[in-house]
């Protein structure tokens, strides 16, 4: 039985790391060319046609920092509670983003990792992209939850089989 | 410790994890923004007719009425910059298609027979498609003195009855 245990959390243990470190990649990686070049960005925004003008420049200048700032928490392994499940939740509104926009037949550029309006147009293999990774998402905020909740029973010696590390 | 106690922590811990998180990232923005020398206004008011004036002054939208009026005496191209599936949907009659997406493969058989004397009408469909204003810069580097955009030409030119060629006629 704690054998049985012991791989069990290897698994889960495997499955944090590995989303943990995917959704950084991609959050950090993103924000990257949007920081760069505000004013490409800002262009992108704009032209999903969501927002009221005046947020334009608020959202292009503050969504790169955000993702930037929540993938340095999911690399450096910290703030993991709030971190994943901003992940989740900004990877849902993208998701919802682009399907909206699919659904509207606005020929668009995506913005999702180039800043810049003529590269990255929407397709349907975009939408799949951001159903993985919302996916990934979620699987790692579930994960945070149950390793915090296994150190609460660990500390309080409720569980006295294989360490989630 | 109780299971609904852990759940109510996690959710504290989500939640204050979370605006630390954006708050850090509003300073962060606000911060970078203040200092560099290629900083872009916190608000400013974007519409398309405002990115249709180019940087000496000149305006490339064109009303509805003139390129009407341009199409009627037959002395203006118009280039349809949606993609050839929307093209062959429908188009206004005469355009010739110039996917901006795939603009590098219709060089030498769209622009390279055009006039660049000749006044030139780029549109594309709805309010903010960036298509018929990103083709139209191409072609004004180009060398094309008369170009004009017909913002939501497509969807203005339907709605006002004019001549168009579609799949079905």
């Amino acid at each position: 039985m704690p054998q049985q245990k012991l791989s069990h959390d290897i698994i889960l243990t495997i499955g944090y790391h590995f989303t943990r470190l995917v959704m950084a990649g991609v959050f950090i990686y993103a924000s990257i060319d949007k920081i760069i070049h505000p004013d490409l960005f800002s262009e992108a925004v704009y032209n999903y046609q969501v927002l009221p003008g005046y947020l334009v420049n608020l959202t292009a200048l503050i969504l790169p920092w955000l993702e930037l700032t929540l993938g340095t928490c999911l690399l450096i392994n910290r703030w993991m509670a709030g971190a994943s499940a901003l992940a989740a939740m900004l990877m849902a509104l993208f998701l919802g983003m682009i399907l909206f926009n699919l659904a509207r037949g606005l020929d668009i550029s995506c913005g999702c990792f180039s800043a810049a309006p003529d590269e990255d147009p929407i397709t349907l293999l975009t939408l799949a992209r951001d159903i993985l990774f919302l996916i990934f998402s979620l699987g790692l905020a579930g994960l945070v939850y149950i390793r915090k909740a296994r150190d609460v029973m660990e500390i309080l010696g409720e569980n006295q089989g294989g360490r989630w590390e | 410790m109780t299971v609904s106690s852990r759940t109510g922590q996690h959710l504290t811990d989500t939640v204050r994890q979370t605006i630390f998180i954006i708050l850090i990232s509003v300073a962060l923005g606000a911060a970078v923004n203040l200092i560099r020398p290629d900083s872009i206004p916190f608000v400013e008011t974007w519409s398309m007719a405002d990115k249709l004036v180019t940087e000496d002054g000149e305006t490339l939208a064109i009303p509805l009425e003139d390129a009407a009026a341009l199409f009627a005496d037959n002395a203006a191209v118009f280039l349809d910059a949606r993609t050839p599936a929307e093209y062959a949907q429908g188009h206004i009659q005469g355009a010739v298609n110039l996917p901006w997406h795939e603009v590098d493969n219709y060089f030498e058989t769209v622009i390279m027979t055009l006039d660049p004397e000749t006044t030139t009408i780029t549109y594309c469909d709805g309010e903010a498609c960036p298509l018929s204003h990103d083709l139209a810069m191409l072609l004004k580097d180009l060398g094309f003195t008369r170009v004009k955009v017909l913002v939501n030409g497509w969807s203005l030119w339907k709605e006002h009855n004019l001549p168009v060629t579609t799949s079905s006629s």
